[in-house]
């Protein structure tokens, strides 16, 4: 009896694992669509790394996480992180024409097009490979493509000196107008963090954009700098209630 | 479970014993006529009594079924809190042993005690929130809830409530004052929005934040005076070291008197047996914490304590939020981020006026 039973089992997990090797992989967002992503597979038999909205397919529950993360790196001025504490998914990853960008064009040469001061300039061939760039939701008209990245280095940002910054960094960016975000960032208010909860735990953290897209970041009448997303189920209803339309009934006096 | 089953077989035998000597130890006073009768009587009360303790213990000690002698075991235990370690330790081990063979696969039942110097707290920004209830379901993935389609089966412990904001805008300047209101209690002066927390809980929208709207995320606060554990009539609810406040479920008898002390509507009962498929089961609990409850007992919010304790790791709605807005830290460790909030940012407590004092705060910047 035992034996047809493990015989069973075993098949039962053999049909599994074809079954699941076939399937498509189940790619869930982590915090927005469009940014960081994960593929659902399990770390160990019955534990997944992530479990997913089914609704959604947002992210809804981390079974490693730091999972993907290398350590943050280097933070000039930014007070005592500790060491190996504090990790980062790299987004480079995420960008898909990084890789392309510095070789495949400028390569480190300056290009003749150029404009030799600040003041912004159409970028033809720029626009021509990216549609939204003429319609930057950010500063409100205060800022162009090469206040944040690099003239010469196209798959760096650049900082106030000129320096490049690396994609992996973009709080270093960011934090140059933004500085009192910057400090909440550092300080674990304005920011996402997952993993350990003392202050001396390892923990993962969320950079900017990660959560922001800082292309369309005014967002229209809302300007929260969050996109929006889709919600989640409502609760359930009451026994005996067909709809929830008595909650739009204008409030009454008491 | 053989060896469990006698210690608490032992006692139950030995009562008649006593009842019974009683009942000689009055016979010299007993001289009258009369007396036989009621010596009679109480002999045989005694007798019955005897015998159907002892018809119990042979139920017990003839049944071959762990399953029921664990849940006999179970139904004798004392209170959490009362127990010894060793009791605990035991109570655990029942429980490991009934979720492994219910659900089948490796269930842990955590036990691990407040740690010193640490007083739990929770931050929430409502400007940053965004309704998208992402809280809610990682809360029900986490934490073992019922999950069923018929009316009451369904819990889900965080509730996300939708409000219009407040705003003096000019559409609104000439409709006067409200009528019908004697106390302007919330919103302004043009919109009495809350007068009881009237809002949504209910949205569903294509996508959300919608325009104008703010979302206030509402559990447990963890008060540090909890009306919920005054209320209880068999003290199983209570406040921990660390500032949680906490259930026993073996022990709660299921009145619902808490639910009607607590003014955040924060406690759900589970009025149908739990539906909790295997697959979607977490086999790591903790006994204070997320076990999986039976029909007839009260739950709420509780801060993830088979995570925050065991793993130190965050609770699952604070990992979950994608805009950041939820925030836990020591209370005790001015360095932790809901300190540093404490100490930078504008903070309110939710009906502060009733003196509950949450140690989850809202705040804004």
């Amino acid at each position: 009896m035992k034996k047809l039973v493990s015989k069973i089992l075993f098949l039962a997990f053999c049909c599994g694992a074809v079954s699941s090797a076939f399937a498509a992989d189940t790619i869930c967002f982590e915090s927005r669509k469009g940014a960081s992503e994960v593929t659902k597979h399990d770390i160990q038999p019955g534990l997944p790394n992530v479990k997913c909205s089914p609704k959604t397919g947002a992210v809804l529950w981390w079974g490693d996480p730091f999972e993907g993360t290398v350590p943050l790196g280097d933070m000039p001025l930014m007070g005592n992180i500790l060491p190996g504490k504090a990790v980062v998914k790299p987004r480079s990853e995420k960008l898909a024409i990084l890789p392309m960008c510095v070789t495949a064009c400028h390569n480190g040469v300056t290009p003749p097009t150029l404009p030799k001061n600040k003041k912004p300039t159409p970028l033809p061939t720029m626009e021509g490979l990216l549609p939204d760039a003429k319609n930057l939701q950010h500063g409100r008209g205060g800022i162009w493509c090469l206040d944040c990245h690099h003239a010469t280095q196209r798959n760096k940002l650049v900082d106030n000196y000129g320096d490049p910054i690396s994609f992996d960094q973009p709080q270093l960016l960011c934090g140059k107008c933004h500085g009192d975000k910057l400090r909440d960032w550092r300080d674990g208010i304005h920011t996402k963090r997952i993993g350990e909860w003392a202050t001396t735990g390892k923990k993962r953290w969320f950079v900017c954009t990660e959560c922001h897209n800082p292309h369309n970041v005014q967002d229209g009448a809302r300007n929260r700098g969050f996109p929006q997303i889709a919600p989640e189920s409502p609760p359930q209803l009451p026994k005996g209630m067909k709809d929830a339309k008595h909650e739009h009934l204008p409030p009454v006096s008491h | 479970m053989a060896p469990e089953k006698t210690p608490q077989a032992d006692p139950a035998q030995e009562q008649p014993t006593e009842c019974t000597a009683q009942a000689t130890s009055a016979e010299p006073l007993a001289a009258d006529e009369t007396t036989p009768s009621r010596r009679d009587f109480l002999k045989s009360g005694g007798m019955l009594s005897l015998m159907s303790l002892m018809g119990a213990g042979a139920l017990m000690s003839t049944s071959d079924d762990a399953q029921a002698a664990i849940e006999w075991a179970e139904h004798f235990q004392g209170n959490y809190r009362l127990m010894t370690p060793q009791e605990k330790a035991e109570a655990r081990a029942r429980l490991e042993k009934r979720y492994s063979a219910e659900y089948g696969k490796k269930v842990t039942v955590d036990g691990t005690e407040a740690q010193p110097n640490v007083l739990m707290g929770y931050a929430l920004n409502v400007r940053k929130c965004i309704g998208c209830r992402r809280c809610v379901k990682a809360c029900v993935a986490e934490n073992n809830q019922s999950r069923g389609s018929q009316p009451g089966e369904r819990l889900e412990w965080i509730q996300v409530l939708k409000m219009e904001r407040g705003e003096f805008s000019k559409e609104k300047m000439d409709h006067g004052y409200p009528e019908g209101l004697g106390i302007q209690v919330g919103g302004n002066a043009y919109t009495p929005a809350g007068a009881v927390l009237e809002g949504e809980y209910h949205y569903e929208p294509a996508a959300v934040p919608e325009k104008d709207a703010t979302y206030m995320p509402i559990a447990c606060m963890q008060c540090e005076k909890p009306p919920c554990v005054k209320i209880c009539p068999v003290r199983t609810t209570y406040r921990e070291p660390d500032g949680v406040v906490v259930i026993d479920y073996n022990w709660c008898i299921g009145c619902r008197m808490c639910m009607a002390a607590c003014p955040y509507w924060a406690r759900r009962f589970n009025l149908t047996n739990p539906v909790l498929p295997k697959e979607e089961m977490n086999p790591m609990t903790h006994y204070l914490g997320n076990r999986p409850r039976m029909r007839g007992v009260v739950e709420k919010c509780h801060w993830c304590l088979q995570r925050t304790r065991t793993q130190g790791r965050y609770p699952a709605c604070v990992e979950v939020c994608p805009v950041g807005a939820r925030k836990f830290g020591n209370l005790l460790d001015p360095q932790s981020e809901v300190s540093l909030i404490l100490a930078r940012k504008n903070v309110f407590r939710l009906k502060a006026e009733l003196n509950t004092f949450p140690k989850f705060f809202y705040f804004y910047d």
